[in-house]
């Protein structure tokens, strides 16, 4: 009588566990039974304290990072901005990508399909209907939500590999089908259309108007994305994440969480690609290929899966190191590409936010200690 | 909710009817009926693999059943897991079923999750309270991840997250699984003040066949599927013989 070994604890997953937030002031337990006592009163008054103490400094870095975002643009030269608004067009669609397999658990191998459907999108509002740029967002936002509802659909039934192969699929099918409706999409010449130019008021250069949509973007998706994983909706994505059986006797519906979890996912990743048409102002099958995908998860697991921070940092991995690799080595940057991925796993297994986590302790603990 | 109940007609709350379940090929249940009144605290006996996990599995949802479960009258047989829980059914699973990264309160809201509507954010406040009253060690803890907590604290917030849902029928299965006996005879002892306070109807499934003859009224044991012996727990208890031959240990 097997009453012990049904659901065995741990499916085979391609996600691991992760550190939520990694930002709670969580010290391992000091092995006390669990009755309650004066001591745990008092080490849990420190510990408000301290928590206070970095909720704090957590938020003057964030004021200060945003001080620096709004300052930068006017100091660098217009390549640099164009390649941080790109850092940011990731980020954003990281934050999507984060939720998804950082915090609901699931995984994607295509979410370049739901950046290529929002660019798509976009493109294909300006190019026939001449649509005015702001509002092509909330379409491709929508739509992408709309489609990655439907795709997620495999992942109420499947888990880990199987659901890794099937997330597949749909980026790779998505680059002919682009392709074969060449009256709408423009095949594989793609579509070039006028970039949003800055309005006369703002005095800007177009590179910097550009950069500001995207921080706009990204400072809104950063917000919603944290008031979602805060809700009743987030504690159930993370809980089916923890643990499903557990998650379904509290009542939460899986298959609807599941699901959702896509297509919040999708429509963050959607957001993302209409900026990038925005910024770019160009549209190609070639650009959404597979390896756009690959190149997200592998960006987000370098960055910090499952943290606040991941996303930007993945943003700046997938943006600076392929052109960093190709200043190292001109022959062959994937492979410097490749190497370097796999040496910051080695030396931070829990992405570069956890090593930049790592270090701020070291740092705290040391100067405590001064 | 906390206003006891009389007893309900017929005396049975909920009642099993010739329950099978099994997981694929294999049949673990084997037609077993049991009723417990409103109120009352049920205790499941047996040794290993007898089948009470399933039991409490089969009851919440968990596995494929064929037979009837009634609860209040409403059949909660063939239901999902979440669509039982909506009914008002709690269940502490087999190793907690801790949500190890979220903080102790996350869980604890998390077992309120299927209640909601109008109020529904003053009276999850108020029950948090009511929680931390029972538990005040998670009080301490609540900004804690879970995952900190040693393992009578994790059995603690398992209990008092499945007291969010403000169950009708809470299952606990094995609480004092790997726990020493004075955080055991603790956690028994909340078990039964709930109880008494808001008229829970309880089942609990436990090895320690001692502790939960304790705080039952009943008690049923199981063997390979089948309950072998039932009755009031005091006579459970005093049938020494009987208990030992299927138990396998003294009471």
């Amino acid at each position: 009588m097997s009453e012990r070994s049904e659901r065995g604890p741990a499916r085979p997953s391609l996600v691991a566990p992760v550190a939520d937030e990694g930002d709670h002031v969580s010290e391992p337990s000091d092995g006390r039974a669990g009755l309650p006592g004066q001591a745990a009163e008092a080490s849990a008054g420190a510990r408000g304290w301290r928590g206070a103490l970095v909720a704090r400094w957590r938020g003057i870095a964030v004021v200060a990072l945003l001080a620096v975002a709004i300052y930068a643009p006017f100091e660098l030269v217009p390549f640099r901005v164009f390649q941080f608004t790109m850092v940011l067009v990731y980020a954003v669609a990281l934050i999507g990508l984060n939720l998804l397999v950082g915090h609901a658990g699931q995984i994607s191998l295509g979410h370049g399909a739901f950046f290529a459907v929002g660019a798509y999108t976009t493109a294909i509002m300006f190019d026939r209907w001449d649509v005015p740029y702001p509002l092509t967002l909330p379409a491709a936002a929508a739509l992408a939500f709309v489609l990655g509802w439907a795709f997620g659909l495999p992942a109420v039934r499947l888990h880990g590999l199987y659901l890794a192969l099937v997330t597949l699929a749909i980026a790779i099918f998505l680059v002919p089908l682009l392709k074969r409706f060449e009256s709408v999409t423009g095949g594989s010449m793609g579509l070039t259309l006028a970039k949003p130019a800055p309005p006369a008021w703002t005095g800007l250069a177009p590179d910097q108007w550009l950069y500001f949509l995207a921080l706009a973007v990204t400072v809104v998706a950063v917000l919603l994305a944290r008031n979602l994983l805060r809700s009743r909706v987030g504690r159930a994505m993370r809980a089916v994440r923890d643990n499903e059986a557990a998650a379904e006797v509290m009542g939460v519906r899986l298959a609807f969480y599941k699901t959702l979890a896509f297509a919040w996912s999708a429509m963050f990743a959607g957001a993302a690609g209409c900026v990038y048409t925005w910024v770019i102002g160009f549209v190609s099958p070639d650009s959404f290929a597979v390896t756009l995908s690959i190149t997200l998860l592998a960006g987000l697991v370098v960055g910090g899966l499952g943290s606040p921070a991941g996303p930007l940092l993945g943003g700046l991995f997938v943006m600076f190191v392929p052109s960093l690799s190709q200043d190292v080595n001109e022959a062959a940057p994937g492979v410097v590409f490749g190497l370097l991925i796999i040496a910051v796993m080695y030396v931070a297994p829990t992405g570069l936010a956890g090593l930049a986590g790592r270090a701020a302790r070291t740092i705290g603990r040391t100067l405590r200690r001064e | 909710m906390s206003e006891r109940s009389e007893p309900a007609a017929g005396d049975a709350f909920l009642a099993v009817e010739d329950l099978h379940a099994g997981y694929g090929d294999a049949r673990v249940l084997h037609g077993v009926s049991l009723r417990v009144g409103q109120g009352e605290i049920c205790a499941i006996l047996g040794p290993n693999g007898a089948g009470k996990t399933t039991l409490l599995r089969a009851l919440s949802g968990m596995c494929r059943v064929r037979g009837s479960v009634r609860l209040d009258g409403t059949d909660l047989a063939g239901r999902s897991p979440d669509a039982v829980a909506r009914r008002g059914v709690a269940h502490v699973p087999e190793g907690r079923g801790t949500f190890m990264p979220l903080t102790v309160e996350e869980n604890l809201r998390l077992g309120a999750f299927a209640r909601r509507g109008r109020g529904a954010r003053q009276s999850v406040a108020d029950d948090l309270d009511r929680v931390y009253g029972y538990f005040p060690v998670l009080r301490t803890r609540m900004r804690q991840v879970a995952g900190s907590l040693s393992g009578g604290e994790q059995q603690m917030l398992a209990i008092g997250r499945a007291l969010m849902l403000r169950p009708r029928l809470l299952l606990l299965d094995e609480p004092s699984l790997g726990l020493a006996p004075l955080v055991t005879r603790e956690l028994f002892g909340i078990v039964r003040t709930i109880n008494a306070e808001e008229g829970t109807t309880v089942v609990v499934v436990e090895q320690n066949a001692h502790l939960a003859l304790g705080v039952a009224q009943q008690a049923h044991v199981l063997e390979t599927g089948r309950i072998v012996l039932s009755g009031s727990a005091e006579r459970i208890q005093a049938d020494e013989q009987v208990a030992q031959s299927y138990l396998g240990y003294r009471v």
